[in-house]
């Protein structure tokens, strides 16, 4: 139920490479496009992030702003701008966590969002696949424990050591926990993969 | 390391868990263009942006689209109020000036029509009174200034009603002075009594009520003196009308 807005929101995923190609050409009508398609999801993975609508907001802003101005790196024939936008958003919306929390930010984790060109070779309608569909499933069967670390992870931008305190367990156990949860995903969305 | 001992990692390099050194070897295999690693990097970037794709979805402000757009230039080629709002707060002023201007020149003239009617409605008693007295019954009748160049006019009084002074020839009083009646007594030695002050017109006639009974048995006549516009007491200057009312009592 919760992935039909993304199924909606993605089911043109083959007029991606047209809009990167439009943003390329500085055409503002293909941000407009753009938004269209991927505004709701960014804003509400932001939103989940940094749970104020006002700063949401401002982050999705500055997320499409920067897709604006990185994407003459796009590879429009290769490239699959959904993820590499939701890694953006992912990552705005992280640094304004940890810049509000007076936390460290992680170099490496901007600098590769920066490198739009990372995200070439993606199934262009990733978003709107099998995969898609088969990621919500997977993680709600992961325990509680593997989908809170995950989920810190992810959505708080913590690190495995910060996960360890907010959960009060042994950084083993929750590297553990981490490891384990990401086989159990990897193997659910490739078996989805494999057998579509 | 290579590329098999990294396989666990790359989930972790991915959602920037990953710690070294297998973080710095990722880094160090990518950047030499490593395809196992690259392959393995773009399956776990895949699963990244799966995850992202979870939350659940919220509402959206429509205007945050708008913000965006604008952010790049974009303005929205949308039907513009902005001239038609301006237009009609134009408009409204314009009329609450024109309006409020003909409320002002209404309450002057409204003003100035009710000053009038005063006038007129002070005029017409006046003439009523006048009238009243002409046509009483037990009127009388006394002329003065049969002498050319004096002024001349006739003296209407009734007992009941008062008197009425009708004169012509009759000098503009001069700035602060006033005509002032006075009744004259019969007994010898009596003060005259002040009838109230009046001014008379431009062409030199003058017109007079007096409304109120008058005691014509103790009348002898009624004069006419200059005096200071306020009134005075008794009188300080010749008379310029004297009728006598003896003829006519007679």
């Amino acid at each position: 139920m919760f992935l039909l807005p993304i199924l909606l929101a993605f089911r043109a995923a083959e007029g991606d490479a047209d809009i990167v190609v439009r943003l390329q050409r500085r055409e503002p009508q293909a941000l407009a496009d753009l938004y269209d398609r991927y505004g709701r999801v960014a804003y509400s993975l932001i939103l989940r992030v940094v749970r104020d609508t006002g700063i949401a907001e401002d982050l999705v802003q500055e997320t499409f702003l920067r897709i604006w101005n990185r994407v003459h790196a796009f590879d429009a024939r290769k490239g699959a701008v959904g993820p590499w936008l939701l890694a953006v958003a992912r990552n705005r919306a992280i640094d304004y966590l940890r810049s509000s929390g007076g936390r460290e930010r992680h170099a490496v984790e901007f600098a590769e969002t920066d490198r739009p060109s990372l995200y070439t070779g993606m199934d262009l309608g990733i978003l709107a696949s099998d995969k898609a569909r088969a990621i919500g499933a997977a993680v709600e069967k992961l325990s509680a424990h593997q989908r809170q670390a995950i989920e810190l992870a992810y959505f708080e931008g913590l690190s495995q050591t910060e996960i360890a305190e907010r959960m009060g367990q042994p950084l083993g156990t929750v590297k553990t926990w981490v490891r384990e949860a990401l086989k159990n995903l990897r193997d659910e969305v490739g078996a989805r993969a494999v057998s579509a | 390391m290579n590329c098999s001992e990294l396989r666990d990692h790359y989930e972790l390099y991915a959602l920037a868990l990953a710690e070294n050194p297998e973080r710095d070897e990722i880094r160090a295999h990518l950047d030499r263009g490593c395809e196992v690693c690259l392959a393995q990097m773009k399956r776990a970037r895949e699963m990244t942006a799966l995850l992202g794709a979870i939350s659940a979805p919220a509402a959206i402000s429509p205007r945050l689209r708008r913000r965006i757009l604008a952010s790049v230039g974009a303005g929205q080629r949308s039907f513009g109020w902005t001239p038609f709002l301006a237009g009609s707060t134009i408009m409204c002023l314009a009329a609450a000036f024109y309006f409020g201007g003909r409320e002002w020149d209404f309450s002057r003239e409204v003003l100035r029509l009710n000053e009038q009617s005063r006038s007129q409605i002070i005029e017409i008693t006046r003439l009523n009174g006048a009238f009243a007295i002409l046509n009483g019954p037990d009127t009388t009748v006394a002329s003065f200034g049969e002498k050319t160049g004096q002024p001349k006019g006739k003296v209407f009084c009734n007992l009941t009603l008062g008197c009425l002074l009708i004169a012509s020839n009759l000098p503009q009083a001069p700035a602060g002075k006033a005509y002032e009646l006075w009744f004259i007594p019969k007994a010898k030695g009596a003060s005259p009594i002040r009838a109230g002050i009046f001014q008379s017109e431009s062409d030199g006639t003058a017109i007079d009520v007096r409304r109120g009974p008058v005691d014509m048995d103790a009348t002898a006549a009624l004069a006419v003196t200059m005096e200071a516009d306020t009134g005075v007491d008794v009188p300080t200057s010749t008379p310029v009308i004297v009728a006598s009312l003896a003829p006519a009592l007679q």
